[in-house]
């Protein structure tokens, strides 16, 4: 008997403008032992299954139908009481934002101890004595039970909560998302810890995620969502082998894969149905590129491929030759969807000569050992609020030089400095020293007349394209505005120009966005919008700042490829600032990788990918989960946590959490070592001091 | 305690001297502005003009202006509000005497306004979207809409006069004489006389810790590690009542710091309808009786009573609250 | 500082649904619009206030006599007429009519409310405006200047600026402007500090639009609202003082308000004499127009902050 049976379940989120069938009629098993993913893009909903579970729904929220057997027991019809005592004795769920699921007036070890006390049947003493057991399960340093949740950084908190999940020993650990909002590192890190309870709790697990690459690395199971529906159900194995929906090939599709790079990425256009009125056929029809008539008329119903795989498409017995024309990216351009934008070629990588050819030795952009400190506190200001005066090297020291054309960018965690590089770049800030040369004119010394020209000849693209525009502001408006300041006067000519921006980014036909309000539009349409804004003036340099961070994986594709062949038709030299290399690797000729306010590392974007240099580098690109399940992780070696930018090290910034640090890292800054061509590292390592005695090897498992 | 937080003090400190000083600025200049000779009300007409000037002269008002300043700050420092006009004695005298009687009132009500209020708009936040909680807001805002004086009105005409039941003003029934705050205290009389003025007060001052705990409340409810404790299989009562409340008590806290404060100075109402022997209603009748050292007294007393609460609540509020002062904020690591 | 509890409750509004595309003035007047449209109760408090407004306008028509007129019947003042149908709420002590007292004493509550919240709400919004979008020391300068305001005990000094110059409620309202405009602009100075953060004021700034086009265009609209909400807030708060100031004797005794007939009556010993037809109406009429203030604000409240209103 399987652990967990969920046999049709149906919720309804009731709303001003109607019902929302949020999970419609799911139903999958779960044995004990089994690592199962749920995956779906946002809106799918995989949170409203896993809170209906355990029945925790929003108000608005109800379940209509359905049974979901617990060991047997109809868990829907428990009473209230019995159903509060099964939650995290025996299903423990973690919600989805985690990093704020502690109370922030109350010490964590407080809060776990509570659990012990008032759930588990503990004493004081018993429960100090577990809640020091479970920190240490988690890899957490005990002296942190003393401290109040804002002490804790973002991947700390998301273990604090999976050891407070685990305090009443559940059967099911349920999480939603549970790396969402964390750096790379810090994410294999609490990918590894989950993956270690498996192992030594033999814990059952359901996690949900966008991601398939967390699916490759930490379950051995698969269920599709999409629209409220389950798609595809298989075992890990064959979903990434033989998956068999299309929604699963386009994902596939879609995704980065550091390791083995695609040359195109797949945007699977268009967006999920609204599900107030979800569509009579098979509700993936409009993206999918094998849709037929029948498609639209009937509701293609879950089907067996064979024992354990599962599969609602009508075309299911033609899945292999599906799966071979899924691998061409042309195909993506045959969906409903496609056609409604007018997709043009502008989908697909340049050539890579093409882009080439447009470098010449013309560097239009120049920063030279440029730092940017900020005081806190200090002054009578700082002893009003209670602040120690402390200086922030948000960026220290940075160097490097940009071709016309060319693409560059800037990798590292948050907190790393590259967003306030990039402000700088646009002068939203001013740096503290250094010069930064905009084709040939010094950032400092813009007064008011040329600085308006520079302002049309650089543009920032913003990460958030919920709040990148004005909600007030039509598209038209928004888009109007920078042409408005820049002293276009005719209505007409300014129209034409908006109507032609709004074309080039694929929003056609553009006259049917000019009226709409940002709230109107979807999250990828909002972010082709700002990309329009950007290039309404025709700029000469982009910073993009984790342009498609926010949205789903499946419309990510779309404006990378956009963008990209925007850059090569409009001779544009772009910035990109991710976290996320493979995103990097796929746009930009040369990495940048940063590393607490410095440069660390250099290159052209596949020499960075495939023969990084640095150690922080190596961590980096090992932390980077493979969407491929017979590719493990590799180990990391490095320490957790970035110390704060606070003070100026005498050597190397990275030595307390370097694997190979040496004598020498202690006391002297490492120099910029060149590699070959461009590729250059910060690294004593390839320098006069490699020969320098070891430090002690730290644990892998040190904590900060 | 935490790394920071005495800095915090003592720099909110130096910053309320320094309010305290402006403000008592501003009082010397704005008592300058008073109709006629600052001592109109002191000279009798009998005086002769040598007895004038020396009075003048004892008063210091022949000096220079900044002289005169100086004197002024020099004598606030050390307590000495000057002599009253009308009763020809130390400014301090006076208000000592009539302060503890403001205090009685002041925190009596406090505390009835805010148990009402907490428990209240916990009860208002549990009926979230019925109409229970709708008359109660509106009932609310009824009470703190009506003047205080009117509502004091009423009772006086209903309790005092029409029934009879309770005195109508002061402190203590014709003939009684409490010969210590003890006394005071101990005597049923007494509390006779504040049952009305406390009714009163605290029911206007009810209002606001009602609505804004309401308020914190629903705010609370609605964060994440509510319904973190939903799904680790707390009770709603208990999330209701320990980590919700507990956490929308923290502002509320601080808000009875401020009240405490602004009532003192805004009691002058309701002393004046109940008659009740207090700083405001000395602050009134001063004014009014153009008493000019009795008023700058009672007006600065009240003055430094709000800016310390102000102070404190701030305090108070670091104190409780983990998250300020804390120079370890969360960094993205 | 001390006002975080209000504050933390402000700067929840990131939510701007309610607000759609226009100029600054459409765009303020539609969400003006939503707000009445919204919520019954603003919709209520505005009706009120209308209704008051009307009476305080044809004060001269409605009323039977003037505030002043003395009452005389065979050459004795017609004092503490009982209510009858000549004199609706009977007569004052001195022979005057009630009734049309609390009709011409709405002309000074409305006329306090309105220019009090009106200065309240336009020197609010300009010092947080500055302070927040400046910041640095001009910051540090206005806020310390707000920390004064709320360290000045309220009601004496009013009481005081009234007695030292001419009693006027034009006093009254300019004390109440210096001090008042405090809680505004501390909150309205939070709130432009969320908002010059948000990614489209910096999209307007790397497009090379001036200080000024900011301020007013991009962040003067998602103020606004805050600005009527503590604006309709003063309106009571003003009426309130007005009245208080008043039943304390300092107010212009050839003006007749709500707070002075109330002072009349407590000095008349209306109270022993249980002329509720004298002391019920004018405290009724100052809390029925306070309270259509505190409606209004609830409304804009609830638009600013749907999180209350849910479920």
């Amino acid at each position: 008997m399987a652990l967990l049976e969920i046999r049709n379940l149906s919720v309804n989120y009731r709303t001003q403008r109607g019902t929302v069938h949020a999970v419609d009629n799911v139903s999958f098993d779960l044995d004990s032992g089994q690592h199962l993913g749920v995956i779906g893009e946002s809106g799918c909903g995989k949170s409203t299954l896993m809170r209906a579970l355990v029945r925790v729904l929003p108000r608005n929220g109800d379940i209509v139908r359905g049974e979901v057997y617990f060991k047997g027991r109809n868990l829907l019809e428990l009473s209230e009481d019995e159903m509060r005592d099964l939650r995290w004795s025996e299903i423990a769920t973690i919600p989805q934002a985690s990093m704020d699921s502690l109370n922030p007036v109350q010490k964590v070890g407080k809060q776990l101890e509570d659990i012990l006390i008032r759930r588990g049947r503990h004493d004081r003493a018993t429960a100090k004595r577990r809640a020091v057991d479970l920190f240490e399960l988690v890899g957490l340093d005990v002296e942190r039970l003393g401290h109040y949740p804002h002490e804790y950084s973002g991947g700390m908190k998301q273990r604090a909560v999976i050891a407070m999940a685990l305090a009443l020993n559940p059967s099911l650990l349920i999480s939603d998302e549970p790396l969402t909002a964390l750096d790379v590192i810090v994410q294999h890190q609490v990918l590894e810890v989950l993956k270690q309870l498996e192992e030594e709790l033999n814990l059952t697990i359901m996690l949900a995620t966008h991601d398939i690459s967390v699916i490759a690395q930490a379950c051995d199971s698969v269920v599709v969502m999409y629209a409220g529906r389950l798609v595809e159900q298989t075992d890990a194995k064959t979903f990434f082998s033989e998956p068999a929906h299309p929604y699963s090939l386009g994902l596939q599709q879609a995704f980065p894969n550091l390791v083995q790079p695609k040359d195109i990425l797949v945007s699977i256009n268009g967006y999920p149905p609204d599900l107030h009125t979800p569509p009579t056929g098979c509700r993936f029809a409009q993206r999918c590129p094998f849709a037929q008539e029948a498609c639209y008329q009937s509701d293609p119903v879950l089907t067996s491929i064979r024992d354990g795989h599962l599969s609602a498409c009508l075309r299911i017995g033609e899945m292999d030759t599906l799966r071979d024309a899924a691998r061409q990216p042309h195909t993506w351009l045959q969906t409903e969807a496609s056609r409604l934008v007018q997709q043009n070629t502008h989908n697909g990588k340049q050539e890579p000569d093409a882009v080439a050819t447009q470098h010449d030795d013309d560097t239009i952009l120049r920063v030279n050992q440029v730092s940017k400190y900020y005081q806190i506190g200090g002054g009578i200001a700082g002893l009003i609020r209670g602040q120690k005066r402390q200086t922030v090297y948000a960026v220290n020291n940075i160097s490097f030089e940009l071709k016309r054309g060319e693409s560059l960018g800037l990798a590292g965690e948050s907190g790393c400095g590259k967003s306030t590089t990039g402000k700088m770049l646009v002068k939203l800030l001013e740096a503290t020293h250094g010069e930064i040369t905009f084709d040939g004119i010094d950032l400092r010394t813009l007064h008011a007349k040329n600085q308006l020209e520079f302002r049309r000849r650089v543009q920032l693209m913003f990460q958030n394209p919920f709040e990148a525009l004005n909600a007030r502001f039509t598209i038209y408006r928004s888009l109007a505005e920078p042409l408005i300041i820049h002293g276009w006067k005719r209505d007409e000519e300014r129209l034409e120009r908006i109507i032609e921006t709004l074309e080039r980014v694929n929003l056609r036909p553009a006259e049917a966005f000019l009226d709409k309000l940002p709230h109107q539009l979807s999250g990828g349409q909002l972010q082709r919008v700002v990309l329009a804004r950007a290039l309404v003036l025709r700029p000469d340099l982009i910073v993009a700042d984790e342009p498609v961070s926010m949205l789903d994986v499946s419309v990510r594709a779309g404006i990378l490829n956009t963008m990209k062949a925007l850059a090569a038709e409009m001779g544009l030299t772009t910035i990109y600032i991710s976290h996320d290399l493979s995103l990097l690797q796929y746009t930009c000729d040369r990495i940048a990788i940063m590393y607490l306010g410095q440069i660390v590392e250099i290159g052209p974007a596949d020499e960075i990918i495939n023969n990084p240099k640095h150690p922080y580098t190596q961590a980096l690109i090992a932390a980077v989960p493979v969407p491929d399940p017979k590719i493990p992780s590799p180990p990391l070696r490095i320490r957790r946590g970035v110390p704060r930018p606070t003070e100026i090290v005498q050597g190397c910034p990275f030595v307390e959490r370097c694997p190979e640090a040496m004598e020498a890292c202690r006391h002297i800054a490492p120099p910029n070592v060149q590699i070959a061509g461009q590729h250059a590292t910060r690294c004593h390592l390839y320098g006069e001091h490699a020969d320098s005695p070891k430090l002690a090897p730290i644990a892998a498992e040190a904590i900060s | 305690m935490r790394r920071g937080i005495w800095i915090y003090i003592g720099g909110r400190l130096l910053q309320s001297l320094l309010v305290l000083w402006i403000i008592t600025t501003i009082l010397f200049f704005l008592f300058r502005q008073a109709p006629g000779s600052p001592l109109a009300a002191y000279i009798d007409t009998t005086f002769t003009e040598e007895q004038q000037q020396a009075l003048i002269a004892r008063f210091g008002l022949d000096k220079p202006m900044h002289i005169q300043y100086l004197t002024y700050l020099g004598n606030l420092i050390q307590g000495d509000f000057g002599d009253s006009f009308r009763y020809r004695a130390p400014v301090t005298e006076q208000i000592m005497d009539v302060l503890p009687n403001t205090l009685y009132l002041t925190l009596t009500s406090l505390f009835i306004a805010y148990i009402i209020g907490v428990v209240g708009g916990v009860f208002l936040a549990s009926r979230r979207g019925t109409t229970v909680e709708k008359g109660g807001i509106i009932f609310t805002l009824m009470t703190r809409a009506a003047p205080q004086f009117w509502v004091g009105m009423i009772l006086l005409a209903i309790f005092a006069f029409e029934l009879r039941w309770l005195p109508s003003s002061g402190t203590s029934s014709p003939g009684v004489i409490y010969r210590s705050e003890i006394q005071k205290l101990t005597s049923i009389d007494f509390w006779e006389h504040m049952l009305l003025p406390t009714f009163t007060l605290a029911l206007f001052l009810h209002g606001l810790p009602l609505l804004l705990m309401r308020s914190n409340m629903l705010e609370v409810l609605d964060q994440d590690y509510i319904t973190m404790g939903r799904l680790a299989g707390y009770s709603e009562r208990f999330l209701m009542l320990r980590v919700a409340a507990r956490n929308a008590l923290l502002p509320i806290v601080t808000a009875l710091a401020l009240g405490i404060g602004y009532s003192i100075g805004g009691n002058v109402i309701i002393e004046n309808v109940f008659a009740w022997p207090g700083l405001g209603r000395m602050l009134v009748s001063a004014v009014a009786g153009s008493d000019y050292p009795l008023a700058q007294g009672a007006f600065f007393i009240i003055a430094v009573i709000i800016v310390l609460l102000n102070f404190l609540a701030d305090v108070l509020y670091s104190v409780l609250d983990p998250r300020v002062g804390s120079s370890s904020q969360a960094q993205g690591v | 500082m001390q006002h975080e509890i209000k504050v933390n409750e402000i700067t929840g509004i990131t939510d701007a649904k309610v607000l759609s595309g226009g100029s600054l003035l459409t765009n303020f007047l539609r969400t003006n619009a939503e707000v009445f449209k919204r919520d019954r109760l603003a919709l209520t408090g505005l009706i009120i206030l209308v209704f008051f407004a009307l009476i305080a306008i044809f004060a001269p028509v409605i009323a039977p006599r003037g505030p002043f007129e003395v009452i005389e019947a065979d050459g004795f003042w017609l004092s503490n007429e009982k209510p009858s149908t000549d004199y609706l709420l009977g007569t004052t002590n001195l022979g005057r009519d009630i009734f049309s007292q609390l009709i011409y004493g709405s002309r000074v509550a409305l006329l306090v409310g309105f220019s009090a919240a009106l200065a309240v709400a336009v020197i609010g919004t300009i010092v947080g405006l500055i302070a927040g979008f400046y910041g640095g020391w001009v910051d540090t300068i206005l806020m310390r200047l707000a920390d004064v305001a709320f360290g000045i005990p309220f009601l004496p000094f009013i009481i005081v600026l009234v007695a030292f110059l001419t009693p006027s409620i034009w006093i009254i309202v300019l004390a109440m402007a210096m001090l008042l405009w405090r809680d505004t602009s501390r909150v309205i100075r939070s709130q432009v500090l969320v908002v010059k953060e948000q990614a489209f004021v910096s999209a307007g700034k790397v497009s090379g639009a001036s200080n000024l086009r900011i301020i007013f265009l991009y962040i003067a609209p998602s103020i606004l609202p805050l600005s009527a909400l503590y604006g309709s807030l003063a309106i009571g708060w003003a009426i309130l003082t007005e009245a208080s100031v008043s039943f304390l004797g300092f107010s212009d005794p050839d003006v007749v308000s709500w707070g002075f007939m109330l002072q009349d009556a407590f000095n008349s010993q209306a109270l022993s004499r249980g002329a509720y037809y004298w002391i019920i109406p004018p405290g009724l009429a100052i809390m029925l127009t306070v309270m259509s203030g505190f409606f209004i604000s609830r409304g804009y409240e609830e638009v600013l902050f749907p999180r209350l209103r849910k479920h």
